[in-house]
């Protein structure tokens, strides 16, 4: 299992320069539609790691077919300047008649699957590219139907799911929506995501994706009952993190997910053909 | 656990509840689905006044006498809550109660313009570098520019123009510039709702 850190915005330029110099990450992944302004040759060379891009506002289920040939016109330049592991995105609702949210909305998976997937397919099309996409931290029971509904999607669509850990710890915890629903996803997917979360300041508590807590103990279980089945040869896991930026608190939970998985498999490689 | 008349199986059966303090009083306290829409609710209220906390010297310290008001009269006109949210805060203050505080120390406006041109530079996509926020209230300038280095955030700029700009028709008017340059003035364009 390859780790790596999720690079947003240049304040946490040093730090994740820090994390791959200790070799705490083997990869970054931007938050590439925050860097569209930055020359895609300038972005390739942040680094000396690989990358994967993840898309946060393309509002594909939302936006109409030229703005989405933009966006993605000006993602290719990235794709083809990065050359990235891979290339996800969300399955989200961005807004209401019009109307902005703040906190992002989950969709109805039982109720809009046609209507997601054919906008998958389209937007895979326009991209010209494989996308993974995200699982949601479900609040709702309606999040219950979520493994069945990616299962189904990667099926039909020959999309990827970028399958995030914590998000799905969240979806338990709220909806009870059972680790082993998601076996077939996990084990189809390459690219996971993993974080903190914490709870509603209100009763009765939800548990909220908020990527600024350590890793809580019930993730570190989950990814250890389900070991083999995430890690794979490929596998990469994005660690978030967006709020309370400590690098020691970080290079802990990076450390116990290097002894969960053990050092990746291309590293070793890399090392036995130096030594 | 109380018993729920309004459908709430799904997360898109709360969307019209997300930005509404009144539809939220619907739901008993007590329901998973009363805390969801709290939690929505709480994003907005901290997207203004964790980056405007001057506005609760006008409110009081939980911001209620702003926020619950805005919020309804946004529900009203159906503000999209796009980058110019703060901005039709300020269109809100100033027809409201505090509209006499509000105008008496700029300080608000240059918070509320520099908040609007920071969300624009981090939420829009288009392929725009910069915006330029101007407002009939006075002569200065914010600007907020994309992030333009790997190294850098958004950056925003408090301008006073030598030679003002006119003065947007309605309170409030932007335009966009296409490089990471000062260097044109299209005309103002009012802020959609
Ligand atoms: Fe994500
Ligand atoms: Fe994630």
């Amino acid at each position: 299992m390859r780790l790596g850190f999720n690079f947003t915005l240049g304040d946490t330029y040093d730090m994740a320069q820090r994390l791959i110099a200790e070799g705490h990450i083997d990869y970054c992944e931007f938050l590439i539609d925050n860097f569209f302004c930055v020359d895609p040759d300038e972005l390739a060379k942040a680094f000396d790691c690989p990358v994967g891009l993840h898309i946060m506002y393309s509002k594909f289920l939302e936006a109409d077919r030229p703005t989405l040939v933009d966006f993605a016109a000006r993602l290719r330049d990235y794709i083809d300047a990065l050359n990235p592991i891979y290339v996800s995105d969300h399955i989200l609702r961005f807004s209401h008649e019009g109307r902005a949210f703040f906190h992002l909305g989950e969709i109805d998976y039982a109720a809009e699957y046609e209507s997601v997937r054919d906008k998958v397919v389209q937007w895979q099309e326009i991209v010209g590219q494989r996308i993974h996409f995200e699982n949601y931290p479900s609040i709702m029971d309606g999040g219950l139907e979520a493994p069945a509904f990616f299962e189904r999607l990667m099926k039909e669509t020959g999309a990827g799911v970028l399958f995030d850990a914590s998000n799905a710890v969240c979806a338990h915890r709220n909806c009870g929506t059972p680790f082993e629903a998601w076996r077939n996803v996990i084990a189809k997917a390459q690219h996971f995501h993993v974080a903190g979360y914490r709870q509603s300041l209100i009763e009765p508590f939800i548990s909220l994706d908020t990527h600024a807590e350590a890793l809580a103990p019930d993730t570190l279980a989950f990814l250890r009952n389900f070991r083999s089945v995430f890690d794979k040869p490929g596998a990469t896991m994005t660690y978030e993190r967006d709020d309370q930026i400590e690098f020691d608190d970080i290079v802990v939970d990076l450390k116990a997910l290097r002894d969960l998985f053990g050092q990746p498999e291309e590293t070793r490689h890399d090392l036995a053909l130096t030594a | 656990m109380t018993l729920l008349s309004l459908p709430s199986r799904t997360d898109r059966d709360l969307y019209p509840a997300l930005m509404s303090p009144q539809l939220n009083a619907k739901y008993p306290a007590d329901h998973k689905a009363f805390v969801r829409i709290d939690v929505s609710l709480r994003i907005y209220w901290h997207t203004l006044f964790d980056i405007c906390p001057e506005l609760l010297e006008l409110s009081g310290p939980d911001g209620m006498s702003i926020f619950r008001p805005f919020m309804a009269w946004a529900e009203e006109k159906k503000l999209a809550f796009d980058w110019s949210y703060y901005l039709w805060v300020y269109v809100w203050l100033r027809q409201s109660p505090f509209k006499e505080r509000l105008l008496a120390d700029d300080k608000y406006l240059r918070s509320i313009m520099a908040a609007s041109a920071a969300r624009w530079a981090i939420l829009d996509r288009g392929r725009s570098r910069g915006i330029v926020i101007g407002c009939a209230d006075t002569a200065d300038l914010v600007i907020g520019w994309k992030c333009r280095n790997v190294r850098l955030g958004r950056e925003i700029e408090l301008i006073e123009p030598e030679e003002p700009l006119p003065a947007p028709s309605d309170l409030f008017g932007y335009f966009t510039l296409p490089s990471f340059e000062l260097d044109i003035f299209p005309g103002w364009q009012s802020l959609a709702r």
